[in-house]
């Protein structure tokens, strides 16, 4: 033991994992004005798209009753300045929820809601930040449609949604086509799983890649809650593989009561050219509340096991609202609002080498007060950009905060 | 007798779609017309927060809830919410706040499947009980509350 060097017990003290990443991110600046009486700012949407970057411009999207209505609004800012613009509603005079929103080409955006049973959807144009152009609503072609989500590629704008058609919904794709004057045209609308409807399938989100569309949803007709995904032929975006399984069961026993474990709000990202990501919350170790769970979709065509996201220490503490975001260059974060700490705080987890790093707090999400509801996505270059809402306590008044964050070093 | 034997049908169909919903027999409302009624009639709320699909739901209402006693109890005592947890239904809070089901989950730590949260007609927390229940600790738990409420009310 006398013989032993220095440098063997200066290593006992190194962590037992060493990451390659490591996430450096500014300060938090306010997306909405301070605490307002009775005032409640909401973000919340199918696969929690609230965040987008087009270009230079950052886009946020959110519902409020600033007026007493619930309605959606949108604030955008240059990404290397620190303000965010005047709120702009986006929202008709009904009660609209539940916006999400893509950035497509050019400092563009397209926003869709819920609002009176229907679903809407407006572009945006920021090129001029201090002006932006916002073109006319457009209301989708369906009876009764909920729980709807944005996703872009180019021109082309992909809209799914819950539509209901009796006692059921289904899942809804319209691929839309966007021209330079914001005008849209219809290019497909198909149901994403045209077999017969037997219970509801609900909250889609979807990924598009050059060729392909990847659509995952929260489906009931197993008599309990399970996500299911389907990807679409190579450039047939509305000819669409059987559903499969994302979330698998916990074991094979028999239950002798009930239909399986619960799991909601699924999130996709889409990472390196064609890899896809699921996460949700799932609650198989049903002691300890929901936790973070994803699954990869194999080169064969297949959804993985499943994995926890989030590390052993969030085990016996509640997780919710799963926010993915992935990048071309193979870079993929999850975030959500975690109770470990009590109070609700953010964090995240990125995966790297086929592994979940160890969780971490969000600096600036996380601490006193509730930090709530994340949504993250990444720009072109990149960087990760986080919207989140604030609460002072469980159930006070609300507002919304932004902060992005940089991969500030790769040891290799 | 076709038609009785239709009905029969019919009947087996619907019931099987009932996965694990609030228990038969009583009446279960939503839970911003639970606050409503609350309101009006000064009794605090029985909240059951299930989930599609919940085991441990179904067992509690086949073993615990069946009885009538349990059953004439809670109805008396109290005003009575379903919540299914993972569930997108909207409601507007005493606050005015519109939230879905499965955020009101959140607000009152629904972590697991079944919670039942005893409120005040203003939603706050007297009492919770989680996970599977029996008849005797149904009855434990409205003790348990009554002697909250008695000993707040002096």
């Amino acid at each position: 033991m006398k013989n032993m060097h220095p440098v063997f017990f200066f290593c006992l003290f190194l962590p037992a994992t060493t990451y390659a990443q490591f996430w450096s991110f500014g300060t938090p600046v306010d997306v909405t004005d301070g605490y307002a009486d009775k005032v409640y700012h909401h973000l919340e949407s199918a696969g929690r798209r609230n965040i987008a970057v087009s270009s230079r411009t950052v886009a946020i999207v959110w519902e409020d009753n600033r007026n007493g209505n619930p309605s959606v609004y949108l604030s955008l800012k240059n990404k290397n300045e620190t303000d965010f613009s005047t709120e702009l509603k986006i929202s008709g005079s009904g009660e609209a929820y539940e916006p999400g929103i893509a950035a497509l080409t050019g400092n563009r955006f397209a926003v869709s809601w819920e609002e009176d049973g229907k679903v809407f959807i407006r572009v945006i144009n920021a090129q001029q930040l201090k002006s932006p152009k916002l073109a006319t609503i457009i209301q989708l072609p369906s009876k009764e449609a909920m729980q709807s989500g944005l996703t872009a590629r180019g021109d082309q704008l992909f809209v799914t949604f819950s539509e209901r058609t009796g006692r059921y919904s289904h899942i809804r794709l319209i691929q839309l086509k966007i021209d330079p004057e914001e005008n849209l045209s219809l290019l497909t609308d198909c149901i994403v799983d045209p077999a017969p409807v037997k219970d509801d399938q609900l909250y889609p989100t979807a990924v598009v890649t050059d060729k392909q569309i990847m659509i995952a949803w929260e489906d009931r007709r197993m008599g309990h809650t399970i996500i299911m995904g389907s990807l679409s032929q190579s450039g047939e975006f509305c000819q669409f593989s059987a559903p499969l399984r994302i979330s698998k069961r916990r074991g094979e026993r028999k239950l002798p009561y009930g239909k399986g474990h619960g799991v909601s709000r699924v999130a996709l990202g889409q990472y390196g050219k064609s890899d896809f990501l699921a996460a949700w919350a799932d609650k198989r170790n049903f002691r300890d509340g929901y936790d973070i769970y994803a699954s990869v979709y194999d080169k064969i065509g297949l959804w993985e096991a499943n994995s926890s996201v989030q590390d052993e220490f969030g085990g016996v503490a509640r997780q919710w609202h799963t926010t993915v975001a992935g990048h071309l260059n193979g870079r993929l974060v999850v975030a959500w609002s975690d109770e470990r700490e009590d109070s609700s705080d953010i964090f995240y987890s990125w995966f790297e080498n086929g592994e979940w790093s160890e969780d971490m707090p969000v600096p600036g999400a996380s601490g006193i007060g509730e930090e709530t509801h994340p949504s993250i996505t990444f720009d072109a270059d990149g960087n990760l950009h986080i919207a989140w809402v604030v609460r002072k306590e469980v159930g006070g008044t609300t507002r919304l905060r932004y902060m992005s964050g940089s991969l500030l070093h790769r040891s290799k | 007798m076709k038609k009785q034997f239709t009905f029969f049908l019919l009947l087996l169909f619907f019931s099987n779609l009932s996965f694990s919903d609030e228990p038969e027999g009583y009446p279960f409302n939503s839970f911003d017309q639970a606050m409503q009624q609350a309101q009006e009639t000064a009794k605090p709320v029985f909240v059951y927060f299930g989930r599609y699909g919940c085991g441990y739901c179904e067992k509690t209402n086949k073993e615990a809830f069946s009885s009538s006693e349990v059953k004439q109890i809670y109805t008396s005592h109290y005003i009575l919410a379903y919540v299914d947890s993972e569930s997108g239904k909207r409601l507007r809070l005493p606050s005015g706040e519109r939230i879905t089901e499965r955020e009101l989950g959140t607000r009152y730590k629904a972590f697991v499947s079944p919670v039942f949260t005893f409120i005040t007609t203003e939603g706050t927390r007297i009492h919770q009980i989680v996970g599977v229940q029996s008849i005797e600790t149904l009855l434990e738990a409205d003790k348990k509350v009554q002697a909250i409420l008695s000993q707040a009310a002096l």
